[in-house]
């Protein structure tokens, strides 16, 4: 009884096959000059069901942070804040603290975007070389929490954006978990350091209908930690007073690239 | 070496994860279909040992999406069961009435409490005054598919038009039927059961006309649907501080023709994947989707829009209302009624209550201008300028429909008449090219004569074996190519 089924169930195995076997190399073909994305048959099987805890010790964290803690830098400044679409829910807050202290913000939103789309790309290189920021809020990593083998897989990207970064003061404002992550907390913290860190995994966030994206409300109360974070524990604290919680304003502008440009 | 852990990993697939229903798109599916399809072939001829095994995959299936409320769905099914047998068994009516009573509280009152039981109790606090706190419920996915279908065959068994099934398997199968069970189309079982009670095997053409029908809903689910809506997705936020949208009113104009074409592309796909599994199992389930963005009027587009819950509207909510035998004005009420329902189904808020009656409203003017209508000729300026006003109407009740809330509706709406501005057109068109494209490509769909879809199938079903692994396998890729990283969630299985 098989038979007519015979011809059918042969291509569906052959392709399963396929991207099965494409899913388990560690770089994806290229056609024609473009690197194929890959299924994530590999991800998915060796994916560590249970992942060790995160080395990032808030409590350590935060008092080596303090220790090293400077005086916020009072002067007005250039700010950019790039990310993914977490960014969709941080930057209307983040424009709220900038207008209250005299800051100009900037917000690069890139749909989809990872760490290994910025570093790879000239982005970051341009925004810095034509707004000419000299304070840059980064959200990244909330793509990357499944990634498999992430420190191996993505450390170059890190290191590529920091380089990008140069000088300027930064804080990274980590991803906020819905699940437990196979290591870009640990990966991004090991690389920046505690004082240009913010561990966000730990933080309770109400969530949109996706199950991932903070509400835009949660959102504005995660900036608000982070921005209570920063006069103890970062590495260059800027005057980052709160602003009235119902305090509306925009960014100096908005800039904003789809998935298709990744 | 392969890591130890990768046997944990596969059970843990194939257990309930939350907010992750098994979709027929997905590489679980598509490995578990590939164990499911040579042992239901060699079933085939054993009906009963091959009922057990599709009510079993069934269940996991419905287990896997929805976890232990597959308890619900067996209990539903052996109510439906009992009461149909016990209905048949007493020709006395009120006995009759009672048993078809217990059967449609049963499901609608589950139906009633998972999905309409904080709607409900925030209004009456909102009439009444005082806090409401919503209950903690989970809404089971399918659970608006499924119960529409139990309720069709209770009714048509009292009223004599369904034999009740012999068996609880019959039933089951039927109910529990896995390509139609969580987003439809809504199976009926007057059409069904007898398809079962033949047990037809599926002919190699029936095989790959099914895959080409899998591979259509792919296109049009992963690739188009999905894709179009990484852009949707963000023009209907409004702030809800400032109230103001986010985008200027050509990019919200935009993002409401896109979302017009995601929802399509989103139910109609899902629906041709569950048509084109059931037919390589050797079951044909009616058309859910005829092109409806070729309708030239409003009644037009509801015989091509969703067709299994029309029809079923039709049948166990207007035609018993009355529908055109009470006179006019009762028609037009049967009419306005049915469409608020429809938009109950589709989900517990106001918005959809008001997509419903402003439907309503469109079929009852629609049906008192007819007389009228009929004396126009049916040129091309006419034909032309009744679909484009249909279209129109369809669009912008979407609107309400995609909306956060039904003030946000109005704030977009209002937002693209008084921010619209042409000169959008071209930066648009620069940094959003390729979401143009896909959006050409699904309205071009429409524009091809319907017979070259006939035609495309019908190729496709006679090609090379090795053109169909290619065309599948071009279609996968490009479905991870598009695929943003971001939840893709599924629009009809919230309903």
């Amino acid at each position: 009884m098989f038979k007519q089924y015979k011809g059918l169930w042969i291509l569906l195995a052959t392709a399963l096959a396929l991207f099965v076997a494409v899913s388990f190399m560690d770089e994806a073909p290229t056609l024609f000059g473009h690197q194929m994305k890959q299924a994530k048959f590999a991800e998915v099987l060796t994916a560590e069901p249970e992942p060790e805890p995160a080395a990032v010790d808030t409590a350590k964290q935060a008092a080596e942070a303090a220790r090293k803690a400077a005086e916020p830098d009072t002067m007005p400044k250039t700010i950019l804040l790039i990310g993914d679409s977490m960014l969709d829910g941080l930057s209307p807050r983040m424009s709220a603290y900038a207008q209250f202290n005299g800051h100009k913000l900037y917000s690069v939103i890139w749909y989809s975007s990872t760490t290994e789309v910025w570093g790879t790309r000239d982005k970051l290189r341009h925004y810095i070389g034509t707004l000419k920021p000299d304070y840059i809020f980064i959200s990244l990593g909330g793509n990357e929490l499944f990634v498999k083998d992430i420190k191996e897989k993505r450390a170059k990207y890190v290191d590529n954006i920091l380089k990008d970064i140069g000088n300027i003061p930064f804080i990274w404002i980590g991803p906020p978990n819905w699940k437990p992550d196979t290591g870009i907390n640990d990966l991004v913290c090991s690389k920046v350091g505690n004082g240009r860190f913010f561990l966000s995994k730990d933080l309770t966030f109400e969530r949109k209908k996706d199950g991932a994206h903070p509400t835009n409300a949660s959102a504005a109360v995660w900036l608000d930690s982070v921005m209570r974070w920063m006069p103890g524990h970062a590495e260059h604290p800027i005057k980052m007073n709160v602003p009235p919680a119902d305090m509306k304003a925009r960014p100096e502008r908005i800039f904003i690239h789809q998935p298709s440009e990744i | 070496m392969l890591p130890l852990n990768i046997f944990d990993n596969i059970l843990h697939q194939l257990t309930y994860i939350k907010d992750e229903p098994m979709i027929f798109s997905s590489g679980v599916f598509w490995v578990l279909f590939l164990i499911f399809l040579p042992i239901y072939a060699a079933l085939k001829n054993r009906k009963r040992q091959m009922m057990v095994f599709v009510i079993g995959f069934s269940l996991f299936f419905y287990y896997k999406s929805s976890g232990l409320f597959v308890l619900m769905l067996l209990g539903t099914s052996v109510m439906d069961w009992v009461m149909s047998r016990l209905m048949v068994k007493t020709e006395v009516r009120w006995k009759r009435r009672l048993c078809l009573w217990a059967s449609l509280l049963t499901s609608l009152g589950i139906l009633a409490y998972f999905k309409y039981a904080n709607f409900f109790m925030w209004n009456f606090r909102q009439m009444v005054g005082g806090n409401f706190e919503p209950m903690d419920i989970i809404l089971p996915v399918g659970i608006s598919f499924y119960t529409f279908q139990s309720v069709s065959y209770i009714i048509d068994v009292y009223k004599g038009r369904v034999a009740p099934t012999k068996t609880w398997g019959d039933y089951a199968f039927f109910l529990t039927f896995f390509p139609a069970l969580v987003a439809g189309p809504i199976v009926r079982a007057d059409y069904f059961i007898p398809q079962l009670e033949k047990n037809q095997h599926a002919t190699r053409d029936m095989v790959y006309m099914g895959f080409w029908l899998i591979l259509l809903g792919i296109v049009k689910k992963a690739i188009v649907a999905d894709y179009l809506a990484q852009y949707n997705d963000l023009v209907f936020m409004v702030d809800p501080e400032t109230g103001v949208p986010g985008y200027s009113g050509f990019e919200t104009l935009m993002g409401l023709v896109g979302y017009t074409m995601q929802i399509y592309c989103d139910f109609s796909g899902y629906s041709d994947m569950a048509i084109g599994l059931a037919l390589i199992m050797g079951f044909k389930l009616a058309q859910n989707f005829n092109f409806p963005y070729k309708a030239r009027n409003l009644t037009d587009f509801w015989r091509r829009w969703h067709i299994s819950l029309s029809t079923w509207l039709r049948d166990y909510i207007y035609i018993p209302l009355g529908g055109n035998r009470k006179g006019k004005r009762r028609t037009y009420v049967n009419n306005f009624t049915t469409m608020v329902i429809g938009g109950l189904w589709h989900g517990a808020a106001w918005k959809y209550v008001i997509w419903g009656a402003l439907h309503g409203g469109g079929l009852m003017v629609h049906k008192a201008c007819k007389p009228y209508l009929g004396q126009v000729a049916d040129t091309w300026p006419v034909k032309a300028f009744s679909w484009a006003i249909t279209f129109l109407f369809v669009m912008f009740t979407f609107m309400v429909f995609r909306a956060d809330t039904f003030a946000d509706a109005i704030t977009l709406t209002g937002h693209i008449i008084t921010d619209f501005d042409i000169a959008y057109a071209i930066p648009f068109a620069s940094v959003r090219w390729l979401w143009l494209i896909i959006l050409g490509v699904i309205v071009g769909s429409h524009i091809l004569p319907t017979n070259f879809w006939g035609k495309a199938a019908a190729w496709f079903v006679r090609s090379p074996w090795i053109v169909k692994l290619l065309l599948f396998v071009v279609v996968i890729q490009l479905v991870l190519e598009l695929q943003g990283e971001d939840v893709a969630p599924f629009i009809y299985f919230q309903f």
